[in-house]
């Protein structure tokens, strides 16, 4: 019987093991064996560089400037949307007129795909006629025509924002749901017992809510490594490269430039740096779980 | 045990079945399949009537995956690296074909185009810039485009604009005259990059020459050259005396060829394509827009006309390449199938056979003005090789950002060059 359950385990496995060779591992080994060559994409000709690709990384200016930018990106992709969400739930919680229409209002982003979002905000930073130049030159007095992504100072973080604009919706409602989880009896003994408002906050709600914040860290994480479509629409990387993360990088220099041994080498990084950040997850979940679990 | 046995033998299979899906889909025999980039505004329903001549000719089935114009850049490769090219595909003539004619990916088509004798019908400058890439013929080119300065006609009447500039001073003149009167002189959507590199082509091509210009695009001289630190320079003046719009990065070549149709801008340097963007809303070609060449800078200077050329390539492991090599002689010299799929896309076709007079009257001209210049020049990003053209594209961006930057930003340009051209 026991033999039996093995073979019919196994049996049923693969299917989606076997789709998970053709479309992940085989891709993935794929790029480990072309980090070591100097293919250019088309045809079979290559030679192996050994590790001549990961040597050159190291002297890529474009490729520190990547690192720097993905850094930021994935902070603030971190720190951003989480404290907003933090904030609407907060405000959103319990009965507040009007809140379902604006836990509506807050969410409705998260369901537009990345391209309508970038759309969507390219017109709000558009320089001539778009909505925050109109904005600010009535709280200015003054005629603003700045180019948000246009300009290398702001084309990055113009970016973040509209990033943050479409991500809050989800932690918010991540935090609605941890925040229902708080019994109110506990509230009101603070409330009898003289706490004020702001130490129910940060000495009971925060803290028990600690949960929640894990779940919010760890998709914030993982949807700002994948973060790629809204600035490949929004700038592309650019202006001159000065808002390339590191996967903009990669396809740059794999499908732009059709240096594919060298876009592989990027992605064998690209993939050691998320599988770090998994594992450390991972190892912070477990402690989470011992004290909450 | 044995029913065992015979479930996993039917699940391999059905495994078996699950991952072919993932290998190349191979035509019926007979057919011959082709990936190309003429999608919506490119005229993608042209393209297909034009097709559908050549399988009612023929008896050939046609089977076609159109891609769009950005996407088909990257998906092209990623069909080459999976080696399920199509047996034909559309590509742009110079760096790119040269590209993928080194790594052996294309089939010759010297025999076919002798014996469709199309040394006769294709025109011979674009035939000796575009078809030839190491000594064989790798490319049958359909039709080119011709970058020039196209305007908006009433507003350079009201400036006084009574004949096209015929000297750089000219020119400079009716700019400076446009600005007092407050309209934008060139309107330029530098967004996606490509649009700045026709300013360059042309200032280094007036002044320094297209033997030079070859050279740097060989990179056989440096960026930090004096004839391109002159060239980058004159640009330089007129960005420096506002002649061309505020915030060129933030706009796409269609947003500046808005701004000429309104009226807000007056001109604009880019490729024979406008007319079919500017007819599709409306715009009369000859009346409410022109076209002129951009002007002389320096006497002695063989006169050049840029622009790029589209073509077919066959792929070199073509399954059906003889009904391969027929769809390209028959799109070639079928001069009805030329002179529709031209207009269709704003082009100019390059079977010599072809009646200009199916070409509205700016085509015309612009018509004119190639088969009168000295030289035929691709432009910037397929002049050089790609990796180049990604930081002379980005160069052009940054120069326009901030051009008080002119002298630093070709020092890094000259060395970041060079070892783009090691790769």
């Amino acid at each position: 019987m026991e033999r039996h359950n093995t073979v019919w385990r196994i049996a049923l496995l693969a299917p989606p093991l076997s789709v998970f060779a053709v479309f992940v591992f085989w891709p993935l080994f794929s790029s480990f064996f072309y980090s070591v060559t100097n293919w250019n994409g088309f045809g079979s000709d290559y030679d192996f560089v050994g590790l001549d690709n990961f040597a050159k990384i190291f002297t890529d200016k474009l490729f520190m400037n990547a690192a720097i930018n993905t850094t930021i990106w994935m902070a603030a992709a971190i720190v951003v949307p989480t404290l907003f969400g933090l904030g609407l739930a907060l405000l959103l919680d319990g009965k507040v007129p009007g809140g379902r229409a604006f836990k509506t209002v807050f969410y409705l982003p998260i369901c537009l795909s990345a391209v309508i979002v970038g759309q969507i905000w390219i017109w709000i930073y558009q320089p001539d006629w778009g909505l925050l130049n109109a904005v600010l030159s009535n709280i200015n007095g003054e005629k603003m025509r700045y180019a948000w992504l246009a300009k290398p100072d702001t084309a990055l973080g113009s970016v973040i924002l509209a990033w943050s604009w479409q991500q809050t919706g989800l932690s918010m409602v991540i935090y609605l749901a941890g925040l229902t989880a708080i019994p109110e009896d506990l509230l009101e003994v603070c409330e009898i017992e003289g706490a004020k408002l702001w130490q129910r906050i940060v000495f009971v709600v925060l803290p028990l809510l600690t949960p929640s914040t894990v779940v919010v860290i760890a998709l914030s994480v993982i949807n700002s490594l994948k973060g790629f479509d809204i600035l490949y629409i929004m700038t592309g990387g650019g202006p001159f490269n000065s808002s390339d993360t590191l996967a903009m990088h990669m396809y740059n220099e794999s499908f732009r430039k059709y240096l594919m041994g060298y876009g592989s080498a990027i992605s064998v990084v690209l993939f050691l740096i998320a599988l770090t950040i998994i594992g450390i997850y991972f190892r912070q979940l477990k402690k989470v779980d011992r004290i909450y679990g | 045990m044995f029913s065992i046995t015979r479930r996993s033998l039917m699940l391999a299979a059905l495994l078996a079945s699950a991952t072919g899906v993932a290998g190349p889909v191979f035509a019926d025999a007979g057919e011959v399949t082709i990936s190309h980039y003429f999608t919506g505004e490119l005229g993608l329903k042209a393209f297909n009537e034009q097709v559908g001549k050549f399988e009612q000719a023929t008896g050939i089935k046609m089977k076609e995956s159109p891609v769009g114009h950005e996407d088909f850049k990257t998906d092209i490769l990623v069909r080459a690296a999976g080696h399920s090219l199509p047996d034909v595909f559309s590509y742009w003539a110079g760096a790119r074909v040269d590209f993928i004619v080194k790594s052996d990916s294309l089939r010759p088509i010297d025999d076919m185009w002798a014996s469709a004798k199309l040394d006769s019908v294709v025109a011979k400058p674009i035939a000796d810039s575009a078809t030839i890439y190491d000594g064989k013929r790798f490319l049958v080119p359909f039709n080119y485009h011709y970058a020039g300065v196209f305007y908006n006609k009433k507003v350079l009447a009201d400036a006084g604009m009574t004949a096209p500039p015929a000297s750089w001073d000219e020119f400079i003149t009716l700019c400076k005259t446009l600005k007092e009167k407050g309209i934008a002189p060139i309107a330029l959507g530098s967004k996606n990059r490509w649009p700045a590199q026709f300013w360059f082509d042309y200032l280094l091509l007036r002044t320094a020459g297209p033997d030079y210009r070859a050279k740097l695009m060989a990179g056989e001289a440096s960026y930090d050259d004096p004839q391109v630190v002159a060239a980058m320079g004159l640009w330089k003046e007129m960005l420096d005396q506002g002649f061309f719009v505020e915030n060129a990065n933030a706009d796409d070549w269609t947003d500046a060829a808005d701004k000429v149709a309104r009226g807000d801008a007056a001109m604009t340097l880019m490729g024979t394509w406008i007319t079919g963007y500017w007819n599709g809303v409306g715009l009369v070609p000859g009346q409410d827009y022109d076209f002129f060449p951009f002007p002389k800078i320096r006497d002695g200077i063989p006169n050049a006309a840029v622009g790029p050329v589209d073509g077919l390539v066959i792929s070199a492991n073509a399954a059906n390449h003889e009904g391969a090599e027929k769809f390209l002689a028959f799109m070639m010299s079928n001069t009805d199938v030329q002179a529709k799929w031209a207009e269709a896309q704003g082009a100019l076709s390059a079977n010599v056979n072809v009646d200009p007079k199916t070409y509205n009257s700016v085509m015309q001209d612009a018509a004119k003005t190639v088969a009168a210049a000295e030289a035929f020049a691709f432009n910037y990003d397929l002049a050089t090789t790609p990796p180049v053209a990604e930081v002379g594209l980005s160069m052009f961006t940054r120069f326009i950002d901030d051009p008080s930057k002119l002298d630093e930003i070709l020092k890094a340009v000259a060395v970041d060059a060079k070892a783009a051209f090691k790769q």
